[in-house]
């Protein structure tokens, strides 16, 4: 055994830490972090091709739409400020600031849920190092400065100084300046929001509020059309954007992007320019005070979770909690002979407890539903025929729910060690899962079935009817067969969205996306042709005569598997231990 | 007098309407080996929490090595080592990566961070490991790298939750000698375990919390005078006579927190329950 030679310090002796060391340290750490994060174990053979083809897959696909979101607002901002300048409209630009703060924040907000489940390093973790307050905060000010709403957000506002630079040069000095502290003050809203909302996510309730607001959101901005022509004065023309701009013009100047945009127009009135100067100063003051308020706390140290508060308020005394009535009930008339075996039986209520104690799942199988409505009530969309309206809503209704079959086990974690212990056969753990999701889409497809049949302008032709049935059941049962194998040999929990970040980028989680995205959209998109066939050679029955043999080969080929499953996951039983049991 | 290492005063921690730490007195001398008992839920870890930084208390004071914890926290923090309950290490650097960013956040200069994170790693039999990512270790490796991020710097005061749990009986064992090493040379250490007979052949001094209050505390044979009075009380009021024998850490620990609010001992279940079992 090595020995240890160190010497001890000794507490009193000890220089101050300068704070280079410290930041320096800290920048370091996110370096080797983002580094460590890039070498990857290379995967061999199929799964190396696999992982080439979802990667240029990938990168055709996002480019060219992260290129756009880039591009559009950079490019829109610098145009717009050189507009306002130079076709004497200066007031505008307190819109067009206001315009980029609301979508810097809103971006920053909605990638909040997104960075919490790949972030690889927690700075609230810093607080435990000899750290001083200012160092804290200058740390939290700096770390995640790198993120696609702050470079969009920076590169917006140095377009507009270059757009107002062009329209007046002039005015080039005080709006890179201004535009330098309006960043700063963005920034520090930024962090103020996401520090409070830290907070307050921490709390289950407040989480599943929040989800249910940005789904709100979601759903309500389907409503706005921005092109509305307002038509209060006879003979006018204007978009009640445009009206809504120039109503609340004198009100922006009360406002952050107000007191920017007043600094630059006043630039050749020193006095009243510094006012206004002064105003957007306090506001980033005030913005980064707030924001210093929150850190505090968490440097003096605050619990965030609920865990002991929700202990607080059970009953001290043990208890033992008596069986919900009905499940109760349903679960005895199960055992002792009812449809379902026992083990079904439980493993169907497990899966039942946990779906409904999950608020932010619920909304996720609610908000397509939504969504159907929203389609079907809109002009655009009711005017398209109902023959495709019908299959088109449903393929996008299961779009969510079919994915999820593609990955039973991971969410069970290292739980899934019960069942593999238990005197259990794995096929009944299986079939329960798959029965579980088989009632979602079941429920799913007969609510979005429903509203399409009430809100449907012309009947629903009998053909497409039973050809959108029979193509459900192909599909479901399709999925739910190649989910079920593919949920067996890589049982580790994966999100398709994720597969690009640091935790989720493997090998195994690249290839389980590669193929969701080829059986869920092949099948999907297989109505297209068959469709299109359909009405080219004049056969309303064509699609029912082709997916009708073909659901009843998907249901074949369900069983099969159904079958095997049993031997299938005894033999990969070395996957699980190591994709969800280790410790 | 000296100045003792850990001193809290009327230290209280309450969530909501929870009281999980109520009215702590703790003090611990310096260089005493220190153990802190509790059964699950005592409070041990929020009073670890609070005795390192990370959790404000609710009220009372909390003096380490003579200075004001709320006060200097960024001078004690530098003076202490925590191994703490989640051990919140950075999973997607190396071993060797993390101690270096560890030595440098305390202020070690870069050849000393270099040469204890080398020593470090061979001490912990962690060396052919250095380039592995600390998210692919065991959990016991795991722990010996914390271990060894919490002493790098050379703390003076040394707080572990549960360092020895999953931990084998070979690691352990390198944990245990590091420890004593430390002990020799004057370092404070306040250990949280479960395990008893460790704590009960390491600690030189226990205290023993229940349900949030601090219901014991100096050393082990001040500990065996205590229970004796309690199980004395216990005579008088019919319960069976303490045996003669010196008494081990866990029978004392069950004697002062092991009765349920009846007064059975926990360990003596009423016949009646669980008699399904085989």
């Amino acid at each position: 055994m090595a020995e240890l030679t160190g010497p001890q310090s000794g507490p009193g002796s000890m220089p101050p830490i300068p704070a280079s060391v410290q930041l320096l340290a800290v920048a370091w750490l996110r370096w080797r972090i983002f580094v460590n994060g890039m070498n990857r174990k290379r995967p061999k053979g199929t799964r190396q091709v696999a992982g080439v083809v979802f990667a240029i897959l990938l990168r055709l696909i996002v480019w060219p739409m992260l290129a756009t979101l880039v591009v559009a607002p950079v490019a829109g901002s610098g145009f717009f400020a050189w507009m306002a300048i130079s076709h004497g409209h200066p007031q505008r630009l307190a819109s067009l600031l206001l315009g980029i703060t609301l979508l810097w924040q809103f971006v920053s907000i909605n990638g909040l849920s997104i960075a919490a489940t790949i972030q690889s390093f927690d700075p609230a973790s810093l607080v435990r190092f000899p750290l001083r307050f200012g160092r804290y905060f200058v740390l939290r000010s700096l770390l995640g400065l790198m993120t696609p709403s702050t470079i969009v957000g920076c590169l917006a506002l140095l377009a507009a100084a270059v757009g107002i630079c062009v329209a007046d040069a002039s005015l080039a000095l005080p709006a890179l300046v201004v535009m330098a502290v309006y960043a700063l003050m963005n920034i520090y809203l930024t962090r103020m929001i996401g520090a409070w909302m830290d907070r307050w996510l921490a709390n289950r309730r407040f989480r599943e509020i929040f989800s249910m607001l940005m789904a709100l959101f979601a759903v309500s901005i389907q409503f706005l059309n921005l092109h509305r022509i307002s038509t209060r004065a006879p003979g006018v023309r204007t978009s009640w954007l445009l009206n809504v701009l120039h109503s609340s013009g004198s009100y922006l100047y009360w406002l952050p992007s107000g007191f920017a945009a007043q600094t630059i127009l006043l630039a050749k009135h020193p006095l009243a320019a510094s006012v206004q100067f002064a105003g957007l100063l306090a506001s980033t003051a005030l913005f980064a005070a707030v924001f210093a308020i929150r850190l505090h706390k968490q440097f003096l140290g605050e619990y965030l979770s609920e865990g002991v508060s929700r202990r607080a308020q059970a009953p001290s005394a043990p208890r033992v909690k008596a069986p919900e009535p009905q499940f109760a009930a349903r679960s005895a008339s199960v055992a002792s002979g009812g449809i379902l075996s026992p083990v079904v039986a439980a493993c169907l209520r497990k899966e039942w407890l946990i779906l409904t104690s999950n608020g932010t799942q619920l909304i996720g199988l609610l908000t397509p539903l939504i969504f159907v409505v929203i389609f079907s009530m809109n002009r655009a969309f009711s005017s398209f025929s109902s023959k495709y309206f019908l299959p088109a809503a449903i393929a996008y209704v299961l779009i969510a729910a079919v994915s999820s079959l593609y990955n039973i086990f991971g969410a069970d974690g290292s739980g899934v060690q019960l069942y593999l212990l238990a005197p259990v056969r794995m096929l009944d753990v299986v079939l329960a899962k798959n029965l579980m999701s088989l009632a979602i889409i079941i429920v799913q497809v007969t609510v979005a079935w429903t509203i399409i049949c009430m809100l449907a302008r012309t009947p629903i032709p009998v053909s497409a009817q039973i050809s959108t049935v029979f193509w459900t059941i192909f599909v479901v049962a399709l999925n739910l067969s190649i989910g079920t194998l593919r949920s067996i040999q890589a049982p580790r929990k994966f999100v398709p969205g994720q597969s690009r970040s640091p935790r989720g980028a493997t090998p195994t989680n690249r290839t389980s996306s590669l193929l969701v995205l080829g059986v869920l959209f092949g099948t999907m998109l297989l109505q297209v042709p068959i469709g299109y066939a359909s009405s080219y050679f004049g056969v309303p029955w064509l699609a029912a005569w082709i997916f009708g043999p073909l659901a009843v080969a998907a249901v074949f080929a369900y069983a099969f598997m159904l079958r095997n499953a049993e031997r299938l996951i005894l033999a990969a039983r070395d996957v699980f231990a190591e994709e969800l049991c280790k410790a | 007098m000296t100045t003792p290492a850990i001193d809290t005063t009327a230290l209280t921690r309450r969530f909501g309407d929870f009281i999980a730490v109520d009215n702590v007195n703790l003090r611990v001398e310096a260089g005493q080996f220190f153990g802190f008992l509790g059964p699950n839920g005592a409070g041990k870890s929020t009073t670890i929490k609070m005795l390192t930084g990370l959790l404000a208390p609710t009220s009372g004071s909390i003096r380490i090595l003579g200075g004001d914890l709320q006060a200097n926290s960024a001078e004690i923090k530098r003076q202490i080592g925590v191994v703490p309950e989640g051990l919140a290490l950075f999973g997607r650097l190396t071993a060797d990566e993390y101690l270096q960013f560890v030595g440098r956040m305390y202020g070690l200069d870069r050849a000393t961070t270099l040469s204890r994170t080398r020593e470090l790693l061979e001490f912990m039999q962690l060396a052919g490991e250095q380039k592995k990512l600390i998210t692919d270790f065991s959990h016991g490796m795991q722990k010996k790298l914390a271990l060894a991020a919490a002493v790098i710097h050379g703390p003076k005061v040394l707080f572990l939750d549960e360092p020895f749990e999953g931990v084998d009986a070979v690691a352990a064992g390198t944990l245990k000698a590091m420890l004593l090493r430390m002990i020799s040379r004057g370092v404070t250490i306040f250990l949280t375990s479960h395990v008893l007979e460790i704590v009960e052949r390491l600690c030189t001094h226990i205290a023993i919390i229940h349900r949030g209050r601090l219901v014991a505390q100096g050393s082990l044979d001040e500990l065996r005078a205590g229970a004796a009075r309690i199980a004395q009380a216990g005579i008088q009021e019919g319960g069976a006579p303490p045996s003669e024998e010196k008494r081990s850490l866990e029978q004392i620990f069950l004697e002062i927190v092991g009765a349920d609010r009846e007064g059975n001992p926990a360990a003596t279940a009423p016949e009646q329950e669980l008699s399904w079992l085989s």
